[in-house]
């Protein structure tokens, strides 16, 4: 959706300061001053936007002291991998790391899976009762988990799914499931009919069809799918915070909580700092290298609630 | 969401899948019904039974652990007279006011800034969303770090614009933190509002805009004829989603101020989440969030009548 062909010499309507652009001044060349506003706002945005994310990865390779004193010229950019070093120590911050991982990774997985399935039932099949079903896909979106985590919370314990990073996945998966029912059902809708008769006569089942004929073009929405769910679950935290009481089985932002509200005696704000750069980094990678399918889901799942 | 138009697998009289190969018919029911059954499974197990386990766990007085005895509306006829809730109501609707203008009007001037395809535009959309993807946890946690009196990079910027001496403690305070925290925000997920409203943007033919340039319109009055009305659905659907997640804001403010001082910075969510798990109130907080389940699918409803209206 966001892309769109290279905009001609003369774009219209970026006159940022909302002066008044005359045809005269829009003619031939763009206008000077439209120009460097636009060099302006680039330069406020590197600030505001590109600044603190520098910074905070300047943070992370500073020591606690360095952190916690004001500024001095001959202390700021003594950087040290120490923080690093003790990722591995008490606070647990390499446990929690994996601990993520793992989570985030199963719960790409299972929600790429499951709602692949549904958005082909939906969207390539007609069974009794399929608007009932998608109702109730519907009907979830309406029902934030932030508001149900008191009987989430009694229900997972029921099934012994507290402390369990599988209970984690399983509640994560849940979560996003919605939004890649929609991607995915509007992924297979957008598949020319042909193609499956074509296989169909050709002698392929439903799930050969799926996997030689459907899946390379429903690829696009498998992967926004996924990397949604790795997202939205990698720095969650209401769920993670309630249902989880171990130590051992902390995903990062939780360890990150303990960290800073001092489990562990003074807190370390050198290793807090490096601990959510550790949260930021895949967010950062993912994001950029697959902006593509982020932007396409944003654009297709558009009633994410 | 163009409505999917599959080859109906209506009277499917094709029984086995040896049959079904010589038919006409691609899609059997059978198979579409199983499709969708897991994603139906986590559904019903992890929504709608919590839900409805909900209703009931409302009407009891239940502690977390040990005994509970059913106590009909008792949980709801508190609501009325409970404090501590609509303290936590009042100030998330003045979070939410406080950040839901500045949300939208910056999310629109950054869709501004990036809709023209110039030179570093792509870079300029990718930094203005980072915040957004790394999350208000993340973001949090970063904050505690620069909020520090004397040491954290906000207290050292405002005191080398020598607006302040540095020493602000921001947490300490209501205001203030509410302040630091609604920047944060706002800093945070106007990204989101951008990209809703630059797919609305980039449906406006380019030579709409030029012709008007030609012919002297204004930079405002191409934007107030030409670009707004566009905007009307992309501009609903970012409202709505800024305003549920204000509705539902627990991170931020679980991590920075822990509602404090007091319960001063205490959103609806994270009252219910005191009640249960801090107080033990298990039935009276499951009360607190049906009624707040309610008020999130009225404002989703809303958001679904909007959007519909128009196609």
């Amino acid at each position: 959706m966001a892309t769109t062909t290279p905009a001609p010499t003369r774009s219209a309507g970026t006159d940022p300061d909302g002066r008044p652009t005359t045809a005269t001044a829009a003619g031939h060349a763009e206008p000077r001053t439209k120009l460097l506003l636009y060099g302006l706002a680039g330069v406020l945005t590197v600030l505001v936007f590109a600044a603190p994310l520098l910074w905070a990865l300047l943070r992370a390779f500073q020591t606690n002291d360095v952190i916690t004193a004001a500024p001095s010229a001959s202390t700021f950019l003594d950087l040290t991998a120490a923080n690093f070093a003790a990722v591995g120590g008490t606070a647990g911050l390499g446990r929690a790391t994996l601990n993520s991982l793992l989570v985030a990774g199963a719960t790409a997985v299972l929600t790429a899976v499951v709602a692949t399935m549904a958005g082909y039932g939906f969207g390539r099949f007609r069974f009794r009762f399929s608007g009932l079903a998608f109702g109730a896909v519907v009907l979830t979106l309406m029902i934030p988990f932030q508001a149900i985590i008191t009987p989430l919370f009694m229900q997972l314990n029921a099934m012994r799914l507290t402390d369990s990073l599988l209970g984690l996945v399983l509640f994560y998966t849940t979560v996003n499931l919605p939004f890649g029912v929609f991607v995915m059902r509007n992924s297979f809708a957008g598949v020319p009919a042909e193609l499956e008769e074509a296989a169909f006569v050709d002698g392929a089942g439903t799930g050969r069809t799926f996997f030689s004929v459907l899946r390379p073009l429903v690829t696009p929405g498998i992967a926004t799918t996924a990397l949604y769910a790795f997202l939205a679950s990698w720095t969650e935290f209401l769920g993670a915070l309630t249902f989880l009481t171990q130590q051992q089985l902390y995903t990062l932002p939780v360890a990150l909580l303990n960290l800073q509200q001092g489990a562990y005696g003074a807190v370390d704000y050198g290793l807090l700092a490096a601990g959510a750069l550790i949260a930021m980094v895949p967010c950062v990678v993912l994001y950029v290298a697959l902006q593509r399918y982020y932007v396409a889901g944003l654009a297709s799942g558009s009633l994410k609630g | 969401m163009s409505a999917a138009t599959p080859r109906t697998g209506a009277g499917s009289t094709a029984g086995t899948r040896g049959s079904s190969r010589y038919g006409t018919i691609t899609h059997r029911s059978s198979t579409g019904l199983l499709l969708v059954l897991p994603a139906l499974a986590f559904i019903v197990v992890f929504v709608m039974v919590p839900f409805v386990f909900a209703i009931g766990i409302s009407f009891t007085n239940w502690p977390l652990v040990g005994a509970f005895r059913f106590i009909g509306l008792e949980n709801f006829a508190a609501i009325p007279g409970d404090t501590a809730f609509w303290k936590a109501v009042g100030y998330t609707l003045l979070y939410t006011a406080i950040v839901t203008g500045p949300i939208l009007l910056v999310g629109y001037l950054m869709a501004v800034v990036v809709r023209a395809n110039r030179r570093g535009s792509t870079v300029l959309r990718t930094l203005f969303f980072l915040p957004y993807v790394i999350g208000l946890s993340t973001l949090s946690f970063l904050l505690v770090l620069e909020a520090q009196p004397g040491s954290g990079a906000v207290n050292l910027l405002l005191q080398g614009l020598g607006i302040t001496d540095g020493q602000t403690a921001w947490f300490t305070s209501g205001p203030l933190a509410t302040a630091l925290i609604s920047l944060l925000v706002v800093w945070g997920v106007s990204g989101l509002t951008m990209v809703l409203l630059l797919a609305g943007m980039q449906a406006v033919p380019r030579e709409v805009h030029e012709s008007a340039e030609v012919d002297g319109a204004t930079w405002w009055q191409r934007e107030r004829s030409i670009t707004l009305p566009m905007l009307r659905r992309p501009i609903a659907m970012s409202l709505i989603l800024s305003v549920i997640g204000s509705f539902l804001a627990f991170s931020q403010f679980f991590i920075l101020t822990q509602g404090g001082p007091g319960t001063d910075t205490t959103p609806v969510v994270l009252a219910i989440y005191n009640r249960a798990f801090v107080q033990l109130q298990v039935g009276s907080a499951t009360a607190l969030s049906l009624v707040l389940v309610l008020v999130v699918a009225l404002v989703t409803a809303a958001q679904f009548w909007l959007l519909r209206e128009k196609d």
